[in-house]
C-alpha cells in the first residue's frame, strides 16, 4: 500500500525515452571523465618538473653550418657577443659553460653480473646559481672526492629503450640511478686518478653531462692544458622564456636554443587542446541528454497533469507529489554515472599498460571521478528544479 | 465569475456570508450559477473572484502551499462533484490514498463503511469497472476518512436513489456530529437528506 503513489504517478513513464536518456549521458559523461583520467594520466609524460633548473632558463648555442665549422672557432661566444645579450631587456643574466678540458672515462658497473660498461666521456659545469640543488650533494671536496653529475634524461632513455631492451640488461628508473656505481677517471698532466661519481638528476633542458662548477675548475686546473677559452655554450635567465622578442634576437644571431623544452611546451600544449576538444564534445552530448531527459519529464508530467492535480486536491503536497519523479531521476543519474566511472576504468586499463611501457606513473582517478560528480550532480539538479518547477505549476487551476 | 452582471439574485455570491462550524448549509443552485466554482474558491485551487473569503478572519489568499495541504488534511473535507477518483486504483486504494495522509480511519472502519453504503463486493475492484452510483460512495468514504471543521460536498448524490441517500446523510451526521464539525453541502434538485440549520439560494 505503500507505493500507492508510484503506482499512479508511474503511468505514462516511457522506458525507452528514459533509455535513450541514460544511454546519451552514459556517452556524454564517459567521454568527459575518460578526457580527465587520460589527461591525467598523459600529462607527466610532457611535464618534465626539473626541480633543480628552473623554468626560466634557456640555454643557446651557435648554429653550426658547414663553413663555420670549417672556419674553426666561430661556435664559440666571445665577450662582446656575451656583452651583447646580458644589455638585452629579456635578459637578467648570463652564464658561461665551462668545459672539461682533459680525458674522462666513465666505468659503470651493471650490478652483481660483473660487467661493465666503459666510455670517454665529457663534462660541463654551470654556475651554481642556475642549479637549484641547494644540498651539500651539489658540491666538491677534493678531501673526499666524490663528483656529483645531472645528465640528459636522453642518456637514460638510449639506454633503457636502445641498449638495455636489446642487450637483456634490466630497465632502471631515474630513481634507481643514484645507486649505480659510478667510476671516472680523469687523466692529463701525467696523473691517472680514479673518482667515484653519482648521478644526482635528470635533464631534458641541458643535452649534456654537467657538474659542479667549483670541482671542474679544480679538475680542468689540475689535469687540464691550462688555456682560456671561451664558452660554446651560455645559459641565461630570462623574464619569459615564450617572449617571441628572445626567438627574434636568437634567430638574428644564429644562435640556437636548446629545443626539447620547447618541443614538449608544444606537445602539452596541443595535449590540452585536444583534451578540451574531447571535453567539450562530451560536454555537449551530456547537455543534449540533459535536454532529452526534461522533455521526457515535461511530457510525462504534462500526461500525468490530472492525476497529479487530484492528488495536491486529496492533500498531497507538491514535494510529496515530486518526490516520486526526483526519486526516479536519482536512481537514473546514479547508475549512469557508476556505469560511466566502470567504464573509464575499463578503458583506462587498455591504455594504462602503454603509457608503463614509458615508465609514466599512473595519474590519480580522483579528479575524473570528481569531474563526473559534478556534471551529474549538475544534471541531477537541473532535474529536480524543472520537476518541482512543473508540479508547483499546476498547483492553481487558473481558468 | 459575473464580471460585466450588475446584480446577480443571490444570497451568496455579492453577500457577506459567515459560515460557522458546527451549523449544517444547504447551498441551492440552478446549473451554471457557479455552485462548483464556490466550493474551488473555498478549497483553494481557483483564485479567479474578487472580493475576500476568509478563514477565521485571515484572508485565503495569503496561505501557503504547507498551509494549505495541511488544512486540506486536517480541516477542509471536499467531495468534489466530478468525484476525481482513479480508475486504475481499486476501490479501497482509492480510500486509502486519502487515509494514508490522515491515518484517520483503520482498515476494519472503511471495510464497515463500504458494507454500510452496501459495496462491500466492490472493494478490490478497479474503480474504472464501477458504476458511476458505486463511483459516487467511493469518493464519499474517501471524504470520510479524514478529520475536519468542514465536509464540503459538491452534489454528493446526484446518483444515488433516496434509499442510498439517507444512508449518506446518516453517515455525514455521525461524523460531523463526532467533531462537531459542519456539512456544507450543494444541490441542484436531489438534495442530500441532513437537518440543515441553513438553506442559502445561490
Amino acid at each position: 500500500m505503500k507505493n500507492l503513489l508510484w503506482k499512479l504517478l508511474r503511468k505514462h513513464i516511457s522506458p525507452a525515452q528514459l533509455i535513450g536518456f541514460s544511454i546519451a549521458n552514459l556517452v556524454g559523461l564517459c567521454i568527459v571523465i575518460l578526457a580527465v583520467q587520460f589527461y591525467n594520466d598523459v600529462k607527466p609524460v610532457f611535464d618534465d618538473e626539473e626541480s633543480f633548473i628552473r623554468k626560466d632558463y634557456i640555454v643557446i648555442t651557435r648554429s653550426v653550418t658547414g663553413a663555420g665549422a670549417m672556419m674553426g672557432g666561430s661556435s664559440e661566444f666571445d665577450d662582446a657577443a656575451i656583452a651583447d645579450i646580458e644589455a638585452q631587456p629579456w635578459c637578467r643574466k648570463v652564464g658561461r659553460f665551462i668545459n672539461s678540458d682533459f680525458s674522462i672515462y666513465a666505468t659503470v658497473g651493471l650490478g652483481n653480473s660483473g660487467r661493465a660498461m666503459r666510455s670517454q666521456f665529457f663534462f660541463e659545469a654551470i654556475p651554481t646559481d642556475f642549479i637549484d640543488v641547494t644540498d651539500a650533494q651539489w658540491s666538491f671536496d677534493p678531501a673526499r672526492p666524490e663528483v656529483p653529475v645531472i645528465v640528459s634524461r636522453d642518456y637514460l632513455s638510449l639506454y633503457n629503450f636502445g641498449f638495455a631492451a636489446t642487450q637483456g640488461l634490466p630497465r632502471i628508473s631515474e630513481g634507481q640511478v643514484g645507486m649505480i656505481p659510478l667510476a671516472f677517471t680523469f687523466s692529463g698532466n701525467g696523473l691517472n686518478d680514479v673518482i667515484p661519481g653519482r648521478i644526482v638528476g635528470f635533464s631534458s633542458r641541458l643535452n649534456t653531462v654537467i657538474v659542479p662548477e667549483d670541482f671542474l675548475k679544480w679538475a680542468n686546473a689540475r689535469y687540464g692544458t691550462g688555456g682560456a677559452r671561451h664558452p660554446l655554450r651560455l645559459i641565461i635567465e630570462v623574464n619569459s622564456p615564450g617572449d617571441v622578442k628572445i626567438e627574434q634576437y636568437m634567430a638574428d644571431h644564429h644562435y640556437d636554443v636548446a629545443g626539447d623544452k620547447n618541443q614538449a611546451g608544444k606537445a602539452s600544449y596541443f595535449l590540452t587542446i585536444i583534451v578540451s576538444i574531447v571535453v567539450a564534445v562530451g560536454i555537449v552530448i551530456s547537455l543534449l541528454s540533459f535536454f532529452v531527459l526534461m522533455l521526457s519529464i515535461y511530457l510525462l508530467l504534462q500526461k500525468n497533469t490530472q492525476r497529479l492535480r487530484d492528488l495536491l486536491l486529496l492533500g498531497y503536497s507538491p514535494a510529496q507529489v515530486s518526490r516520486s519523479y526526483i526519486v526516479m531521476v536519482l536512481a537514473i543519474n546514479g547508475v549512469v554515472l557508476l556505469l560511466a566511472v566502470v567504464l573509464m576504468l575499463i578503458m583506462r586499463a587498455h591504455y594504462l599498460p602503454m603509457l608503463q611501457a614509458l615508465d609514466v606513473p599512473a595519474g590519480s582517478v580522483l579528479p575524473a571521478i570528481v569531474a563526473g560528480v559534478v556534471i551529474m550532480t549538475a544534471i541531477t539538479v537541473g532535474n529536480i528544479i524543472a520537476i518541482r518547477c512543473k508540479v508547483n505549476a499546476l498547483w492553481l487551476l487558473e481558468k | 465569475m459575473f464580471a460585466g452582471r450588475e446584480r446577480v439574485p443571490s444570497q451568496v455570491w455579492q453577500c457577506e456570508l459567515t459560515l460557522e462550524r458546527g451549523k449544517n448549509y444547504l447551498i441551492v443552485a440552478d446549473s451554471g450559477t457557479g455552485k462548483s466554482s464556490l466550493c474551488s474558491y473555498v478549497y483553494g485551487y481557483r483564485r479567479d473572484y474578487s472580493g475576500t473569503i476568509g478563514f477565521d478572519g485571515h484572508d485565503i489568499k495569503t496561505l501557503s502551499i504547507a498551509a494549505w495541504c495541511e488544512l486540506r488534511k486536517t480541516s477542509l473535507a471536499y467531495l468534489p462533484q466530478e468525484m476525481r477518483l482513479f480508475p486504475e486504483l481499486t476501490a479501497y486504494e482509492n480510500v486509502w490514498l486519502k487515509n494514508q495522509l490522515t491515518h484517520h480511519k483503520s482498515r476494519a472502519e472503511i471495510e464497515e463503511i463500504f458494507g454500510t453504503l452496501g459495496i462491500s463486493d466492490k472493494l478490490h475492484s478497479p474503480v474504472s469497472r464501477l458504476s458511476i452510483g458505486q463511483q459516487q460512495r467511493v469518493a464519499i468514504v474517501r471524504t470520510l476518512c479524514q478529520p475536519a471543521d468542514f465536509y464540503i460536498l459538491d452534489e454528493p448524490v446526484s446518483h444515488l436513489d433516496a434509499y442510498n441517500n439517507s444512508v449518506v446523510a446518516q453517515l455525514f451526521a455521525d461524523e460531523a456530529g463526532k467533531q462537531g464539525a459542519s456539512v456544507i453541502a450543494t444541490s441542484v434538485g436531489n438534495h442530500l437528506a441532513l437537518n440543515y440549520d441553513v438553506e442559502l439560494k445561490l
